[in-house]
C-alpha cells in the first residue's frame, strides 16, 4: 500500500489529481453466488476485480484501495489485512511475510501485495464459513458500508490532520461538491459489487449509511450482478453513485473499466451512465414489504404498509395512533379545527414515557 | 476561518446538540493550541473565561504532549454525550422564525453590525433546519418598528425562506428593510399564534424568536398572550444578544413548562450561530405539560398515522408539464396516487394532497429516534483482556499496553497509519512519566455521567464488545449512527440478527 505520508502531501495536492481511495464492497454471500456459478463464477469475478484494482492503483501514484466482504452473518477485511486479537496474529504476519518476500519479479509489488492479501482473505473466510453460518440468506451490506464509511473517515483524517471540527463553520454553508475540494486531499468513493436482494431487514442501518455518506459526499456505485434491490439504487441516487445491471455480466472487466475506474475528480468531465428512473419506495416496518404509499406514525417516523395497525399502536414506539388526519387530507384550513384539537387529551393519546423503544421489546425491525 | 475543511465537518452538527447548555464547552482550551482558528478560538477563550481556566489548571500538572491530545478526546466525547437517550422527539415540526429588524439590530458588535450577521447565520440555520428536519414547516416573521411582519409563508421548501431572508437586506428588492424602531414581542407573538394556529396536531408548534433589543414595546398586556401560546401549546426559544430581559426568561419558561433552557443569550457571533444551529435538533416531546393555572393543557401532540407516498422518478423523452410550477421539464417524480408529476420532493401533490417524501427523508430522522449507545472507555487492564490491536472499523493500530509501550512506538511510525498513532503512543508515553496529573481525573470518572479520553484510546461498543479509536467513535456517533462492530456480525453471535442491538440501542 503505498499510502503517501505527511510530507509530501502538500505538494501533492497543488499539482496533480489528489490520491483517491477507492473502497470495494464484495458481497460474498454464498447462496448467490451459488446461483450465479453457472454464467459467473466468483473465481473470475475477482480476478477482474484484481485487475480492476491494478488499474486503480496505477492511475495515481498516490491511490489506496482497501476491500471488505459482506458475508453472510459478518463482514471481513480482505484488504488490507486487519491485525487479529490474540491467536491468529503469527498466522497473519507469517503469510504477510511471505507476501512481500516471494514476490514476483515480473509483478509490480504493491499489486503483488493486494492480491496475495486479498486473495489469502477471501479464501480464510469462505473456509471459516460454518454450516451455521448459512441461516440466513442475506448479506451483512449495512456492516460493510459502515466499516467502509468509518475507514474512509478515518483516512482522510489522515490526509488532512487539521482538525476538521474546527472548520465545520464553514460546512453547512457548502452546498455542492464545487467548494469540497479545496482543502480535501482525499477522494474517496465505495464500489459495491452487490449479489443479493432482499436488503429490507436493513433498512434503517443502510438508510443510516447513505445519509452518512451523502453528507461525506461519497459516492456509493453499485455494480448489480444478481438479485434486485431498491435500498442499494436509493443509496446510489442520494450519494451521486453510479448504478449499473450489466446486461451480460461475462463482460464484467469492460464494465468496471469504463463506468467505475474514473474517480469523483475525473467523473466531472465525463459523460456518466445514468440510472434512469429511480424507485424510491420504501419498505414498510411491519412485514418488510416495499410500498409505495405508505402510513408514516407521527412520532418515530416508522412506515407501515396498511393503516390497519393492532390496537391502533404503533408497533416501534407503541403510541396509540389516531388515523383520522392519515386520509383526510388538508385539514389546514377547516376553521373547527381548534375545538376538534381540544377534545383530543380526552382520549388519552397522549404519547407517554412509555413509548420510548426499550430493548429487546421487540421491534417490528427485528424480524 | 477561511479555509475551510469541506468534507468531514459538516457532519458533526450534532456538536450543537444541547443548545444554551453546551456552549462552555467551546472554551476547551484552545487558547494553548494557539496555532488553530486564532480569530475564533480568542473570541470563545475570552468569553467562557471560566472553563478556560479550569484547563489551564488542568494542564499545569500533565504534559503538553498529553493534556492535548487527552483533552481533544474529551472534547470530542463530551459531544457525544448528549443525545444517546432515546427521547421521543417532535420530528414534524413548525417552527416560525422571528428576526429582530428594530433599530438595535444597528449595534456593531458583531462584524459589520447584528443585522447583517442575522441575516447570514439565519440563512444557513434554515438550511440546516431542512437537512435536520425534512418533513417540518417553517415561517420567517420579522419585528419592524412596533409591528410584525411577514418575511415568508409557513412552507416545507428552505428555498423560499432563504431567498426571502436574502430579500431583506438586498437594497434593490422590494421586500428590502432597514432597521427601524423597537421590536413587540407580543405582537410577534400574537402573529405567530395565528400562523400556527391551523397546523396538524402531530407537528410541534415553535417559535425562535432572535432578538437584539433589550425592551419590547408592546400595545397591550403580553402576559395575556404569554397565556394563550401556553393554551395552544406553542414553545417559544428566545436567543438574546447583549443581556437578558426578564419577560424573556418568563415567555420561555412558561411556554416550555417552566424550562428556561430555551432562552439563551449569544455574545459574539459566533455563538448567535451555534445557538441558532442547536434549535435544529427536534425538540424532545414532553409526556405531558404542568398545568400552571390549572386549566387543562392541550396533549403536547396528538400521535397520528399520516398517510405519505413515496414516489418515483421517471425521466421522459419529450417534457411535459409539470403539476406544481406548470413548467416544460423533462422528468420528476409522480404521485404514487395520482399520477401527477412535481418538480423536487417533500412536497405536497397538487393534485391529491398527498405528502410526497422519499424515504431517505424520514431516514434522516432515524438516528434521533433509535441512537446509538455510547461506547464505553477502555482501561489497560481490559484492553490487555481483549488483545486488541486495531481498531475495527478503520484498523488504525492502537497503542499497546503500557509494559511494551517503547517497542511499539517504533511500529506504529513504520506502519502506514503511523502519523496518527505516534501522537497517541506518544502520549501514552507521557502518560506514564507523569500519571500524577491524570490519577485524579481517573479516580473521580464515571462511565456513565463523565465523557473522558480513555487512557489506552480505545472504546469498546457495549453491545458487541468491539473496540474503536476515538476517530470512529466520533465518525459513529455524530454522523453514520451504526455501529460497524455490530451490524459487521462482531462479537457474541446471536440467533436473532445483529440489527437487533441497533436499533434497540
Ligand atoms: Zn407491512
Ligand atoms: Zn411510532
Ligand atoms: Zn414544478
Ligand atoms: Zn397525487
Ligand atoms: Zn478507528
Ligand atoms: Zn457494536
Amino acid at each position: 500500500m503505498n499510502a503517501i505520508d505527511g510530507t509530501d502531501r502538500h505538494i501533492k495536492s497543488t499539482d496533480g489529481p489528489p490520491p483517491s481511495l477507492l473502497t470495494i464492497i464484495l458481497d460474498t454471500n454464498p447462496f448467490a453466488w451459488a446461483h450465479l456459478s453457472s454464467t459467473l463464477p466468483l473465481s473470475s469475478v475477482v480476478a477482474n476485480l484484481l485487475v480492476f484494482i491494478n488499474a486503480h492503483l496505477a492511475s495515481g501514484n498516490a491511490n489506496e484501495v482497501a476491500v471488505i466482504a459482506s458475508h453472510n452473518k459478518r463482514t471481513a477485511w480482505l484488504y488490507p489485512t486487519p491485525v487479529s486479537a490474540h491467536n491468529t496474529n503469527g498466522h497473519i504476519s507469517a503469510q504477510n511475510g511471505a507476501a512481500s518476500h516471494t514476490q514476483n519479479a515480473n509483478k509490480y509489488q504493491p499489486f503483488a501485495e493486494v492480491e496475495t492479501n486479498l486473495l489469502s482473505n477471501l479464501d480464510d473466510l469462505l473456509k471459516t464459513t460454518t454450516p451455521d453460518d448459512l441461516s440466513t440468506t442475506t448479506t451483512q451490506i449495512a456492516g460493510a458500508l459502515s466499516t467502509a464509511l468509518s475507514y474512509i473517515s478515518k483516512s482522510t483524517i489522515r490526509h488532512s490532520p487539521v482538525d476538521p471540527t474546527l472548520l465545520k463553520s464553514h460546512a453547512i454553508l457548502i452546498d455542492d461538491g464545487n467548494l469540497t475540494s479545496q482543502r480535501i486531499n482525499l477522494v474517496s468513493r465505495i464500489l459495491v459489487f452487490s449479489v443479493s436482494g432482499d436488503l429490507a431487514s436493513q433498512y434503517i442501518p443502510v438508510m443510516n449509511a447513505i445519509f452518512a455518506a451523502q453528507r461525506q459526499r461519497i459516492p456509493i456505485d453499485i455494480l448489480k450482478l444478481a438479485g434486485d434491490t431498491v435500498l442499494l439504487q436509493q443509496a446510489c441516487d442520494a450519494t451521486g453513485g453510479i448504478y449499473m445491471a450489466p446486461e451480460s455480466p461475462q463482460g464484467l472487466l469492460q464494465y468496471l473499466m469504463m463506468a467505475f475506474l474514473p474517480d469523483a475528480t475525473a467523473r466531472k468531465s465525463l459523460v456518466l451512465p445514468s440510472a434512469g428512473s429511480v424507485d424510491f419506495r420504501a419498505a414498510c416496518f411491519c412485514h418488510r414489504n416495499v410500498v409505495d404509499i405508505g402510513f408514516v406514525c407521527s412520532v418515530c417516523l416508522s412506515i407501515f404498509c396498511s393503516p390497519n395497525l393492532q390496537d391502533s399502536t404503533c408497533l416501534t414506539c407503541s403510541s396509540v395512533l389516531s388515523l383520522s388526519s392519515a386520509l383526510t387530507a388538508a385539514p389546514a384550513l377547516i376553521p373547527r379545527k381548534k375545538k376538534k384539537r381540544k377534545r383530543a387529551p380526552g382520549d388519552g393519546s397522549t404519547p407517554g414515557g412509555s413509548a420510548t423503544p426499550l430493548p429487546g421489546n421487540g421491534t417490528p425491525m427485528h424480524t | 476561518m477561511a479555509d475551510s475543511d469541506g468534507e468531514y465537518i459538516e457532519a458533526s452538527d450534532d456538536e450543537y446538540i444541547g443548545g444554551g447548555g453546551s456552549y462552555g464547552t467551546r472554551g476547551r482550551g484552545k487558547g494553548k493550541k494557539g496555532q488553530r482558528a486564532d480569530g475564533r478560538a480568542k473570541n470563545a477563550w475570552e468569553l467562557s473565561a471560566k472553563t478556560g481556566l479550569e484547563s489551564y489548571r488542568e494542564s499545569a500538572d500533565g504534559t503538553i504532549g498529553k493534556s492535548i491530545q487527552e483533552r481533544e478526546e474529551e472534547r470530542k466525547r463530551k459531544r457525544l454525550r448528549k443525545d444517546t437517550k432515546a427521547f421521543q422527539r417532535g420530528i414534524i415540526r413548525h417552527i416560525v422564525l422571528v428576526l429582530d429588524l428594530s433599530e438595535a439590530m444597528l449595534e456593531k458588535d458583531m462584524r459589520p453590525n447584528r443585522y447583517f450577521t442575522m441575516i447570514k447565520y439565519t440563512q444557513e440555520y434554515v438550511r440546516e433546519f431542512f437537512e435536520q428536519n425534512p418533513i417540518s414547516q417553517m415561517c420567517v416573521m420579522g419585528m419592524h418598528d412596533g409591528i410584525c411582519i411577514r418575511v415568508s409563508e409557513l412552507s416545507g421548501n428552505p428555498a423560499d425562506h432563504i431567498s426571502a431572508i436574502q430579500g431583506l437586506r438586498d437594497p434593490k428588492s422590494s421586500t428590502s428593510k432597514e432597521p427601524k424602531g423597537s421590536p413587540s414581542l407580543q405582537n410577534a407573538l400574537e402573529v405567530s399564534r395565528a400562523t400556527l394556529y391551523h397546523t396538524p396536531s402531530h407537528g410541534t408548534r415553535e417559535v425562535i424568536i432572535v432578538l437584539g433589543a433589550l425592551l419590547t414595546l408592546d400595545p397591550g398586556d403580553i402576559h395575556k398572550t404569554i397565556k394563550s401560546c401556553v393554551q395552544d401549546r406553542i414553545r417559544v426559544s428566545i436567543i438574546g444578544m447583549g443581556g437578558r430581559m426578564h419577560i424573556c426568561t418568563q415567555i420561555v419558561s412558561r411556554t416550555n413548562s417552566g424550562d428556561e433552557s430555551g432562552y439563551v443569550v449569544a455574545t459574539d457571533q459566533e455563538l448567535l450561530r451555534e445557538l441558532l444551529l442547536a434549535t435544529t435538533t427536534p425538540p424532545v416531546i414532553r409526556s405531558s405539560a404542568p398545568t400552571t393555572d390549572g386549566a387543562a393543557v392541550p396533549a403536547e401532540s396528538a400521535a397520528s398515522l399520516l398517510q405519505m407516498g413515496f414516489p418515483s422518478r421517471i425521466v421522459e423523452e419529450v417534457p411535459t408539464l409539470c403539476a406544481c410550477h406548470g413548467n416544460l421539464t423533462r422528468g420528476g417524480y409522480t404521485c404514487s396516487r395520482c399520477k401527477a408529476k412535481v418538480c423536487s420532493l417533500p412536497a405536497t401533490c397538487p393534485g391529491c394532497h398527498l405528502t410526497l417524501i422519499l424515504s431517505t427523508h424520514l431516514a434522516r430522522s432515524y438516528h434521533h429516534l433509535f441512537p446509538l449507545r455510547n461506547w464505553v472507555e477502555v482501561s489497560w487492564q481490559r484492553a490487555r483482556e481483549k488483545g486488541s490491536k486495531q481498531c475495527l472499523s478503520c484498523l488504525s493500530d492502537f497503542p499497546e499496553p503500557p509494559s511494551s509501550h517503547i517497542a511499539h512506538t517504533e511500529n506504529g511510525a513504520e506502519s502506514s497509519n503511523g502519523a496518527a498513532n505516534r501522537t497517541a503512543a506518544v502520549a501514552a508515553a507521557s502518560r506514564n512519566t507523569a500519571p500524577k496529573g491524570k490519577q485524579k481525573k481517573d479516580d473521580g470518572s464515571n462511565e456513565d455521567e463523565l465523557a473522558t479520553a480513555s487512557e489506552s484510546f480505545r472504546y469498546e461498543c457495549r453491545d458487541c464488545k468491539s473496540h474503536f479509536c476515538i476517530d470512529c467513535d466520533v465518525f459513529c456517533h455524530e454522523v453514520l449512527h451504526n455501529c460497524p462492530g455490530c451490524l459487521g456480525g462482531a462479537g457474541p453471535r446471536k440467533e436473532e440478527g445483529n440489527v437487533d442491538t441497533e436499533m434497540s440501542g
